[in-house]
């Protein structure tokens, strides 16, 4: 089916197959390149899962290990193959959400029927999985090396006691050590199947060739699929206050943290996201009162900023930077969230802000990767990407004004802060 | 189709109109020899002029703009191209068949930028001393905060050594001691010889066509009093003694392996083709030979790859590594040049280093911001090929000019950034 977003100026092509899989296709009439994604719902998070009657746990790290592990197939490079395609291929795990995708500027449906093959092959020699080993261990290194990274992982562990998000994307130098053949085998087939899944392309491709190479490589059957569980029950409140930790860098960085609840439903997370990235701009955002003078005083500089994120059926509003004082732009953001819940935000900027914001989500749609991905994040979660127009025109005043006033709750904020040596 | 439209002595137009996308990119850079002296005020000019001017006299008022003409976007541009240091500022904004009815964009920004690089918020004969020495403790602190990206420090740390009597050994910003240095007055004045004898690159990319955005663009221009001088050519690297192994310690988990390299095989060489390739080949992307042997094969590192600066004929190879296999890791590397040198290059690695160069040019076209970053640089880099004449060049390479243009590569510096009392 081809729906056409007028607002936009783009249309979409959506078919979701016997096997279960979601296929949208965003034509770009007159580009020379294409870009497919290939996608799963699954992420670091899911570290728990049933499969055929059957509660798995399984160490944490392993769907970023799976992901690199999948690169490989019985009798083919796949990485040569595409290269002789002139295809790039990469791929990136997330917390709730693993993505391989194929830039190419030729060749694209071999490219993407080796795409498809190699993602939904499980292929785990025992040999590679222990070289494996070293290869991330060193990306565990980099990642111990870099301050937006640690900064981070520290703050979701000071905001949440019991969600595995508490767990880096990559896990840990022994976690990885327990993932074997047979764990990878295991979670490949819990979340690798069809129907979890979601191909978006972006660029100027024939749709019914498209179904045709899926058809042949995934068939049309559905298997059992994993189905996430989770025991925990995660307080309201944010497990610590604050984190902080030293590392060889110029000048503090932080991040703060506000905890919203669990989500009810992929509906309640598109529309809250608006309204938080709305309340973010109004709190602290480039044309905020806040921002001007944390900036004037110099206790924030251009590295400011943040907004509203999901993961999985969790959300927060995150925000920070480089600052001499971070407790400081901590208190102010607390005082200033107060002031705006009880005041409200004027109309006339209300409207500048939404204008805007519509207006950078347009711009963005330029970009191939990211609308490829949002496509994908979005269907995951059964909503269409391209109807953001009507969320902006449907969300109020009253309703920032409210989640500004949840923000008011200082029990469910936390500050990562990570000092020079 | 690239337009090129000269405005005035030195002030150059590119660009093109292209109706396919969602946005227009517009940019100016004001080009300066890279000299010590003035980097640093050059990279600070910029982020003073973005603080405020008369009309928008703040960042607040600024931003609320922005916000008006539809969320544009409007940042500072200091680059790095070759010897030569541009400074200037880079905006993006909704082509008008989103805007409201009636509603145009190009013409409100241009009069804004006019407005930001024409109309300054002074104090006496300087800028505004408030918005100076706050954007200088800014640029103080991203200076210094090279190091917390230690891939980065690292890779700047080897250019500094190896380009000692070159300009690509001057920081691209400056350094922390000369920007403590400006003061609003000086400042100005350097600001007002910019206006005045600074070449100028301009750069569109959108809806629009060339002559109306020269025309939205002329009262800026009508307004400056210039008196254009031309700049020298770019030179290739010019060496100095240094030393060939430096090493330094830092309280890190992951090591880094920076090797610089020199050739004198330049994007102004007849050769740089096969030399692109040669890089592409040896560091480039997951196929090469760097990823496929040092990472795939012996798990050596995560992150490995190469990297041409064509404007100087440098070459450098950095790897994240533990400490314990630096000499390892470094005879691998020299090792798989030595492969290429030979001639030992196999038929699908030289198809899938072309491949990927060409995919890669092909692309250029398709977003206005790769547009700009190619045709924004090219020129002013001394390279005189059209994307479409680079890749029939590219297509023409053969593994023997591959092996020649390799055997032109010599080690010149190692840099060695290592854990605090690893061996």
């Amino acid at each position: 089916m081809l729906t056409a977003y007028p607002r936009l100026d783009t249309t979409l092509y959506r078919h979701r197959l016997e096997n279960g899989l979601q296929v949208l296709i965003n034509p770009r009439p007159g580009f020379t390149k294409t870009l497919a994604y290939f996608a799963t719902g699954y992420g670091s998070v899911h570290n728990q899962f049933i499969l055929d009657g059957q509660t798995h746990s399984v160490p944490a790290g392993i769907a970023h290990f799976l992901e690199h592990k999948l690169f490989e197939l019985p009798d083919t490079d796949v990485t040569a193959r595409l290269s002789a395609l002139g295809a790039h291929v990469n791929a990136f795990t997330s917390y709730d959400m693993t993505a391989y995708y194929v830039l190419c500027t030729g060749h694209f449906y071999e490219s993407l029927r080796l795409l498809l093959e190699f993602v939904s092959t499980p292929y785990f020699p025992e040999e590679s999985v222990k070289r494996e080993l070293g290869i991330i261990d060193q990306e565990i290194g980099m990642h111990a090396d870099s301050p937006d990274s640690r900064v981070f992982e520290n703050l979701m562990q000071a905001m949440y006691q019991k969600f595995p998000i508490r767990q880096p994307i990559l896990g840990t130098s022994d976690s990885i050590r327990d993932i074997t053949p047979e764990n990878l085998t295991l979670c490949h087939r819990a979340f690798y199947d069809p129907s979890n899944m979601v191909l978006s392309i972006v660029g100027d491709v024939d749709p019914e060739q498209v179904l045709s190479v899926i058809r042949k490589v995934l068939g049309s059957e559905t298997r059992t699929a994993g189905e996430k569980c989770r025991e925990e029950t995660e307080p309201v409140s944010c497990f610590q206050p604050r984190s902080l930790d030293k590392m060889e860098i110029s000048m503090p960085t932080f991040l703060l943290g506000f905890k919203w609840g669990r989500l009810a439903n992929s509906q309640e997370s598109i529309r809250l996201e608006v309204i938080g990235d709305l309340a973010s701009e109004a709190l602290f955002g480039e044309s905020s009162e806040l921002y001007l003078s944390l900036y004037d005083q110099g206790l924030i500089d251009g590295s400011f900023g943040g907004g509203f994120e999901v993961a999985d059926d969790r959300a927060m509003l995150v925000c920070g930077g480089d600052s001499d004082d971070p407790q400081a732009v901590f208190d102010a953001v607390l005082t200033q969230a107060e002031k705006l819940s009880q005041t409200g935000i004027d109309e006339t900027a209300f409207l500048r802000m939404k204008r805007s914001a519509l207006g950078r989500r347009i711009r963005d749609l330029d970009s191939f990767d990211s609308t490829c991905f949002r496509l994908c994040a979005y269907a995951l979660s059964d909503f269409d990407y391209f109807t953001f127009p009507e969320i902006y025109d449907q969300v109020t005043r009253e309703d920032v004004r409210q989640f500004l006033l949840a923000l008011t709750d200082r029990s469910r904020w936390s500050i990562s802060v990570i000092e020079p040596l | 189709m690239i337009q090129t439209l000269s405005l005035a002595p030195g002030i150059t137009l590119r660009g093109c109109t292209d109706g396919r996308f969602k946005q227009s990119v517009l940019s100016i850079q004001f080009v300066r020899t890279m000299r010590r002296e003035e980097a640093a005020q050059n990279a600070l000019i910029p982020a003073v002029l973005l603080r405020g001017c008369r009309a928008y006299p703040d960042l607040r008022t600024i931003t609320a703009r922005l916000d008006d003409l539809y969320g544009a976007g409007i940042s500072a541009l200091v680059r790095r191209i070759g010897d030569y240091q541009t400074t200037g500022l880079s905006c993006a904004f909704i082509n008008d068949r989103f805007a409201m009815a009636g509603d145009t964009i190009l013409e409100p920004m241009a009069k804004l930028l006019q407005q930001l690089l024409l109309e300054p918020v002074c104090q006496g004969d300087g800028f505004c001393e408030a918005f100076v020495e706050s954007e200088k403790k800014n640029l103080i602190c991203s200076l210094e905060a090279e190091r917390n990206d230690k891939r980065a420090y690292a890779g700047a740390q080897l250019l500094r050594t190896m380009c000692r009597e070159d300009s690509f050994g001057i920081p691209r910003l400056g350094t922390p001691e000369a920007v403590a240095a400006i003061d609003p007055v000086s400042l100005m004045a350097h600001y007002r010889k910019i206006l005045k004898e600074s070449p100028v690159e301009i750069f569109y990319a959108g809806g629009t066509s060339l002559s109306q955005v020269a025309q939205a663009l002329s009262p800026l221009f009508s307004e400056m009093d210039r008196c254009y001088v031309n700049l020298p050519v770019q030179t290739p690297f010019r060496d100095a003694p240094t030393q060939a192994l430096r090493t330094e310690e830092m309280e890190v988990a992951q090591a880094k392996l920076c090797m610089g390299f020199v050739t004198p095989i330049t994007n102004r060489h007849e050769d740089f083709a096969a030399m692109q390739v040669f890089n592409t080949l040896f560091g480039s992307g997951q196929s090469c030979k760097l990823f496929q042997t040092v990472r795939e094969k012996l798990s050596l590192c995560y992150s490995i790859g190469s990297g041409y600066y064509s404007s100087k004929g440098i070459v450098t190879v950095c790897a994240g590594i533990d400490s314990r296999d630096m000499e390892k890791t470094r005879d691998q590397i020299l090792r798989l040049l030595q492969d290429c040198r030979d001639g030992r290059i196999t038929q699908e690695e030289l198809e899938a280093a072309k491949l990927s160069l060409i995919s890669g040019l092909q692309t250029v076209h398709d977003s206005p911001g790769a547009m700009e970053g190619y045709y924004a640089t090219a020129a002013l880099s001394g390279l005189a090929l059209s994307p479409e004449a680079y890749m029939q060049a590219v297509e023409a390479v053969t593994a023997q000019a591959v092996a020649a243009a390799a055997g032109t590569v010599q080690l010149h510096t190692t840099y060695f950034l290592k854990e605090v009392g690893s061996c």
